[in-house]
């Protein structure tokens, strides 16, 4: 699949970031990535509490080199720290999740989530003001009224274009616990907000009411063994959706069913492997991420080894398994020690379905393909790729002798970790984020 | 039943690999749960995560204490010497007071009996690292469960989840109490227990032919388990307390520990040393 080798490196930073790319703040590395519908803005949350919008630059004849640029579109501050004083608890504001809803009018619409708290913004533009008041100046200042003499209709003169973020919703004190996942529903009207046990299901234009539609408080805290890790609608079923949990497991649900779907409609499990079988295989079957296809066919989950394709009709196991890093098989006991074994990888699918995408560590990202069962290992850095090149495959090297380019298991960097990655809904653009950069790469179509 | 020399061969093959890495995560486990335990709201997917790794690992060295002890000791011992109870008076290794509601079986105690008295026969030095896993791992399951409770402890009592403001106070109260107990001893592993397991166990134990002459310390001594608990004022506080539990003191382990011997006291005295 020739998109394999060849992609362009865009590297962007958060541009209020005064600092170089070696020292970094702790708030600007970003925690969460996602296009558009259409691809045509990007968006990413960070640490800090803040959103970078990304819009890609319109084609143009004049400079045909800089299709498909990203060019920073709106900056904002969704969440800020607050402190719950009834429990003695800060409440951070580092953005989980991001998803965007589909355009309407002129505005786009995002909703963001912290750990307890989802908000909806509004991102709009204002390229026009009015001029020609009467009982105020230019500047604003109230005029003397007996400096009035005749009236006049204010006219819309041009300006430069403003982009402005605006809190429309916000969505608050649902969640004892802490939020993991957003999904808005296909019928665009109603999205859910996913933590540890419960999952809310919310109208997008109702604040004070949300409904509980999974529950998987035990009576007895003690006898919490299963918490659940995402949750996801299914791409046009509004009545279906996923989720995922930290013993492995996939329910999806049916909420015609019952308006609480604590029993799932399917579940999907694979039999424990006993050859594999260790101190940590309920950690690493653990799904840090679940997404639909886009047809909706097909289950991607992410633990912490693998990639698992499912098919929707099938339960018993996964249609495909792919292997991340398997090579990490063997150092998981330092893995856990050093808290490695707990990152959390999100998984992405290209936009036909036919490739997948997550990250590793070293700041390497994966991509499989589906059909052709070919795997590549790309990396994100900036030594590594000047603009314009074409990205080299790497490999990491098992044991044995090692090759020139090849890097050793015990070389790599465990804190340069690719958690967070995404894939343009039609074209072969990708972002990935590495730590406070993001890189977007591009297939490059002659 | 399996024969000797085959067992044998199965554990000696596992043996030092498998009793380091167990080790190695056992230890790397009760760090972490330490550390979560300092932090004011410990992720709730990670401390389910270390205190299922914690449970696994206690299973499996039950696992393998009952194959040994299967092995090695083909009928259980009557009397139970090894059972005198010998309370440190020192502070137990493990302060842990915050949860611990991890319920043990009969079946388990005997178990652990099993290994106290096997312990002075060979493979001397296995079988006490062993009963020293286990016993850590008693008083670390139990704690285990605080990752889940402590910081929910407020939460739960304050966001109206009226299903779940307090725990039974009783059963905490018990096993808060017994938690403590193990500390240095392998035979003080088995009183980790809950307590009404505990005296269930030490009740059965006496000989009870002794005390036919003496029906009347019998009658006076054939309280249950629940009475005797009743004895230790700890369990009439109110469970509030348990919200405040992440903070664990000396003061409150070597108070609960007396508690313990003031029971046991009320037992020995009542039958005299032959």
């Amino acid at each position: 699949m020739k998109c394999f080798s060849r992609y362009l490196p865009y590297i962007f930073r958060p541009p209020s970031s005064l600092l170089s790319s070696s020292c970094h703040t702790e708030a600007d590395i970003i925690s969460t990535v996602e296009f558009n519908p259409t691809g045509e803005l990007l968006a990413t949350g960070d640490k800090g509490g803040r959103v970078v919008v990304f819009q890609r630059e319109q084609e143009s004849k004049n400079h045909p080199h800089r299709r498909g640029e990203y060019n920073v579109y709106s900056t904002f501050q969704s969440h800020e720290p607050e402190f719950d004083y009834l429990k003695s608890l800060e409440i951070e504001e580092k953005i989980n999740k991001i998803r965007w809803l589909p355009q309407q009018n002129a505005a786009y619409f995002l909703l963001s989530t912290n750990d307890k708290t989802v908000k909806l913004w509004k991102i709009s533009e204002r390229d026009k003001r009015p001029e020609g008041y009467n009982l105020k100046d230019e500047d604003g200042r109230i005029r003397d009224p007996t400096t009035i003499t005749a009236l006049r209709v204010p006219v819309l003169r041009p300006m430069d274009l403003m982009v402005e973020a605006t809190p429309r919703r916000i969505f608050s004190n649902a969640h004892t616990y802490h939020i993991n996942s957003i999904s808005v529903n296909s019928d665009y009207e109603t999205y859910m907000s996913t933590d540890d046990l419960r999952i809310n299901l919310w109208n997008l234009e109702i604040t004070n009411r949300s409904f509980n539609i999974v529950d998987i408080k035990p009576a007895n805290m003690e006898e919490l063994t299963e918490v659940i890790t995402a949750a996801e609608f299914h791409p046009n079923q509004c009545n279906t959706f996923v989720y995922s949990s930290s013993k492995g497991s996939i329910r999806l649900c049916d909420m015609r069913t019952s308006a609480l779907c604590d029993n799932h409609s399917k579940l999907f499990e694979e039999p424990e492997d006993p050859s594999n079988r260790s101190f940590f295989s309920e950690i690493i079957s653990s799904i840090s991420d679940v997404k639909f296809s886009h047809s909706g066919r097909y289950l991607m989950t992410r633990d912490y080894l693998t990639v698992k394709v499912w098919d929707v009709n099938m339960e018993s196991k996964p249609l495909e398994t792919y292997q991340v890093h398997d090579y990490l098989r063997s150092k998981l006991c330092s893995l856990y020690e050093n808290d490695c074994i707990f990152d959390k990888f999100e998984c992405v699918w290209n936009g036909t379905d036919s490739v997948l995408m997550t990250g590793s560590y070293n700041n390497f990202f994966r991509m499989f393909d589906r059909n052709t069962k070919r795997d590549v290992t790309l990396e994100a850095s900036r030594e590594n790729s000047k603009p314009r090149a074409i990205l080299k495959p790497r490999k990491v090297c098992v044991g044995g002798k090692r090759r020139k380019d090849e890097i050793s298991v015990d070389s790599l960097d465990f804190s340069k970790k690719i958690l967070h990655t995404a894939w343009h809904p039609y074209e072969n653009i990708i972002a990935v984020a590495a730590t406070n950069n993001l890189y977007i790469f591009q297939d490059k179509v002659n | 039943m399996v024969a000797k020399g085959q067992k044998r061969k199965l554990l000696e093959g596992r043996g030092g690999a498998w009793e380091s890495q167990l080790q190695s995560v056992l230890d790397i486990s009760m760090e972490k749960f330490h550390r979560d335990q300092a932090l004011v709201e410990p992720s709730l997917l990670r401390s389910v995560l270390i205190s299922n790794t914690l449970r696994q690992v206690q299973s499996e060295v039950r696992a393998q204490v009952e194959s040994l002890s299967s092995v090695k000791m083909p009928s259980k011992p009557q009397t139970h010497s090894g059972l005198e109870p010998d309370f440190p008076s020192g502070s137990p290794s493990s302060t842990e007071h915050n949860a611990p509601l991890f319920s043990l079986n009969d079946e388990n105690s005997n178990t652990e009996e099993d290994v106290m008295a096997w312990t002075s026969e060979e493979d001397f030095s296995l079988s006490s690292a062993i009963s020293v896993i286990l016993k850590d791992l008693d008083t670390v399951i139990d704690a285990g469960q605080g990752p889940p409770r402590a910081p929910l402890g407020s939460v739960e009592n304050l966001t109206g989840d009226a299903r779940h403001t307090q725990y039974p106070p009783s059963s905490s109260r018990t096993e808060r109490a017994s938690n403590v107990v193990p500390s240095v001893k392998s035979e003080a592993a088995c009183l980790g227990c809950p307590q009404d397991v505990v005296l269930e166990k030490l009740l059965l134990d006496i000989d009870t032919s002794v005390f036919e002459p003496e029906v009347n310390l019998l009658q006076g001594f054939s309280v249950t388990a629940d009475d005797l608990v009743k004895y230790l004022p700890s369990l009439s506080k109110s469970p509030s307390a348990s919200s405040s539990s992440s903070s664990s003191s000396h003061g409150q382990a070597t108070w609960e520990i007396q508690e313990i011997e003031h029971v046991m006291d009320i037992l020995m005295r009542t039958y005299p040393q032959s």
